[in-house]
């Protein structure tokens, strides 16, 4: 299935910032990274060196993942969607071919200066179940 | 002496400059998979976001995360280092017209009984020398077994 490019399409079945409950599991799909993938995102940062052996995607590839492993009613959809700040840890690469799993919640959710903020907190997996990044991430809700 | 006993406090690491336009934000989108309409759609742009007005489309925050981490990977990957951790935040959008450079800096040293780390502040700032993102990196220097 192509992947929907309309984040509107489905914005009535997002949850809000109401509905967000700190702690519940996002629903999440799994995802084979392909080369073509890795290529596309290559362009877009301009990547060129790779330190380990074999081909490997840029560490900062789970900004991709994170779309290619939540599906359409996700609420980081939810245009408007105001990402404040991001941390990772990176600990193998991710690699062309790699069945990639993620958990992911939101972690916390607060209202400051009047913004309605989520906290989101991710672990991407390969296929052999080891760590490949995980990642916490502010958000500002658009309600 | 190692490239881990050669680094300094205070050393520079400097990025490329990088020149934002739509085209580049909308690869951004196709490589990303975020076609959130804040980087997409002008005519939503002009809307109020609180009290925040951007008046057109913004780059994604994570085009500086993406830079940070490819200025630390070459920069460690010839010294046999590895990038283990990066933390930001965004602190002005970037439209298109701006062009943005990542630097950083190294801020401690530190062994710990398995591999020697560096940690680093890192920025990124536009063409008037504004910050828009900042942040704290962290690489670790594996130990010859």
């Amino acid at each position: 299935m192509p992947f929907e490019t309309d984040f509107w399409k489905d914005a009535a079945l997002r949850k809000k910032w109401d509905d967000i409950i700190p702690g519940e599991p996002r629903k999440t799909l799994p995802y084979v990274l392909t080369l073509e993938a890795i290529h596309k995102y290559c362009r877009a940062v301009d990547a060129k060196r790779s330190p380990w052996k074999g081909l490997i995607a840029p560490l900062s590839i789970h900004i991709m993942l994170m779309f290619a492993c939540t599906p359409v009613d996700d609420w980081m959809r939810s245009p408007g969607t105001v990402n404040a700040g991001q941390s990772w840890s990176y600990n193998i690469p991710a690699r062309p071919g790699d069945a990639i799993t993620l958990q992911a919640r939101a972690l916390d959710k607060f209202i400051k200066k009047e913004r309605l903020f989520v906290v989101h907190d991710n672990v991407f997996f390969n296929q052999h179940a080891e760590v490949i990044c995980s990642g916490r991430g502010w958000t500002i809700r658009p309600q | 002496m190692t490239a881990f006993a050669k680094l300094a406090i205070g050393q520079q690491v400097q990025g490329t400059p990088f020149a934002v336009t739509r085209e580049t934000i909308r690869e951004f989108c196709d490589g990303s998979l975020d076609y959130n309409p804040l980087h997409l759609d002008d005519d939503y742009m002009k809307s109020s976001f609180g009290k925040t007005q951007f008046g057109g489309i913004i780059m994604h925050g994570m085009t500086n995360f993406g830079l940070i981490t490819r200025m630390l990977t070459d920069w460690l990957y010839p010294l046999g280092g590895v990038h283990r951790r990066l933390e930001t935040r965004w602190r002005a959008p970037v439209k298109p017209g701006d062009t943005i450079t990542p630097s950083a800096r190294i801020v401690n040293k530190r062994a710990t009984d398995a591999a020697d780390w560096v940690v680093l502040e890192v920025e990124v700032r536009n063409q008037r020398s504004e910050a828009v993102a900042t942040g704290e990196a962290m690489a670790e220097f594996p130990r010859a077994r």
